[in-house]
């Protein structure tokens, strides 16, 4: 069989459903990185979809919709969305595609992921010390969202992708200037379902302004050496408007 | 009645900011994209959770529509099934197949697609129509039900491996029936 045959397999098997969780995950980061895999994904799902008449339609709870309505109100996206200078989120989009050419490295394609690095625009205003850093899994969806107050110095991470590969954690890091060039562990991300907030006291306001924060893939329990081990994304703090 | 260009324009609002279309949006459509859920996971509550998680993905991803792909519904009842595919495969790896009644894959829902799609629905139909009947139960039982490799092996009394070798004979079958 065929290189090409094999990949349109995997996708025929991923849309009809039948791959196990190891395989699911592998193929969800690939498809993100190898458009001939996308492309496959996209025409066995065009094939199978008309399956989806078979589904009958049954009413949810009628309360469902507030408790989404408040996480769109509390999700990251809205604080990109007030990015100023920025008109919506497309045109933040477009502008990160831009960024991430230049950010793009060989080492990160290979690992799966895509380093999204910000610049923070000298035209836009800082306004209240806060900040938001995006970090990115793929092209299309960000994996998530910190936002940073830097007066009470308190970062929020908000997953974006709520998933967590099995007896896997994610850790989050920092690199400032101050500290040298090794990560410094910020805790665990250990509900990916919710906002976790982190209290950084112990920094300053100026050295968080221009750190690198770093989000790794680690074994449950977090990193065995102190260090990150596994698939990392970064992310630089973008002001926000009032 | 909701129409394909209702959605659309619902999910332009949504991607633009307006809360009140999102919330249109669902309630056109939660219930199919519920009925998905359900179907494959087969638990109420845990279900309710899955719909909420895959709303706010819709949120997120509303840019990421293209129009002219996909309509809104099938796009959307591809998130749905994925993220449901996604907690099942997690959950589900020995799940008891039992329980499940085969009979029910005759039901089909009218409301949606179906006026748009007739002509894409009656093709799969008839190639699916020129598999054998087990394999052709097979392939719905996966793609309706989110069943494994493994359950249809026990299903099916064959090994893990024939149910692959199938799955792939039936879904190249599928493929070159279809002519794409």
């Amino acid at each position: 069989m065929t290189d090409h045959e094999d990949k349109d397999m995997l996708a025929a098997e991923y849309v009809l459903g039948t791959l196990d969780a190891r395989q699911r995950d592998a193929v969800n980061v690939r498809r993100g990185n190898e458009p001939d895999l996308e492309a496959a994904i996209i025409a066995w799902e065009n094939r199978l979809s008309p399956l989806n008449t078979h589904y009958e339609a049954v009413a949810p709870s009628s309360n469902l919709f507030t408790n989404i309505r408040s996480r769109i109100d509390a999700e990251g996206i809205e604080i990109v969305r007030t990015v100023p200078g920025i008109a919506d989120f497309a045109a933040l989009k477009r502008k990160l595609a831009i960024w991430r050419v230049g950010a793009l490295g060989s080492a990160a394609i290979a690992a799966g992921l895509l380093i999204t690095v910000f610049t923070s625009d000298p035209v836009l205003p800082v306004a209240d010390g806060k900040f938001v850093a995006v970090f990115h899994r793929d092209d299309t969806q960000p994996a998530f969202v910190m936002s940073v107050d830097l007066d009470t110095r308190e970062v929020t991470i908000r997953p974006v992708e709520a998933t967590v590969p099995e007896g896997k954690t994610y850790q989050l890091w920092i690199v400032t200037d101050e500290t040298g060039p090794q990560p410094q562990s910020l805790g665990l991300l250990e509900n990916v379902a919710n906002p976790t907030t982190k209290q950084l006291g112990q920094f300053d306001p100026a050295m968080l302004r221009k750190a690198t924060f770093g989000i790794s893939l680690e074994p449950a329990g977090g990193s065995p050496t102190g260090l990150p081990t596994g698939p990392a994304i970064h992310g630089h703090l973008i002001p926000v408007a009032h | 009645m909701t129409t394909t260009r209702d959605l659309e324009n619902l999910l332009k609002l949504s991607f633009n900011g307006d809360k009140d279309a999102f919330e249109q949006l669902y309630h056109a459509t939660s219930a199919k994209l519920f009925g998905i859920v359900l179907r494959i996971l087969r638990n109420r509550a845990q279900s309710e959770d899955a719909l909420q998680d895959i709303y706010v993905r819709i949120w997120q991803k509303a840019g990421d529509f293209e129009s002219g792909r996909a309509s809104v519904i099938t796009w959307m009842a591809t998130i749905a099934r994925n993220r449901a595919i996604d907690i099942v495969r997690r959950q589900r790896p020995e799940a008891d197949i039992d329980e499940v009644d085969v009979d029910t894959l005759a039901s089909t829902d009218t409301v949606f697609e179906e006026v748009a799609r007739a002509g894409e629905v009656r093709r799969l139909e008839h190639c699916l129509g020129g598999l054998e009947d087990d394999r052709q139960q097979m392939v719905k039982l996966a793609y309706l039900e989110g069943w494994s490799r493994a359950e249809l092996a026990e299903r099916f009394a064959q090994p893990v491996g024939t149910i692959k070798t199938w799955l792939h004979r039936s879904l190249r079958q599928l493929k070159e029936c279809l002519g794409s």
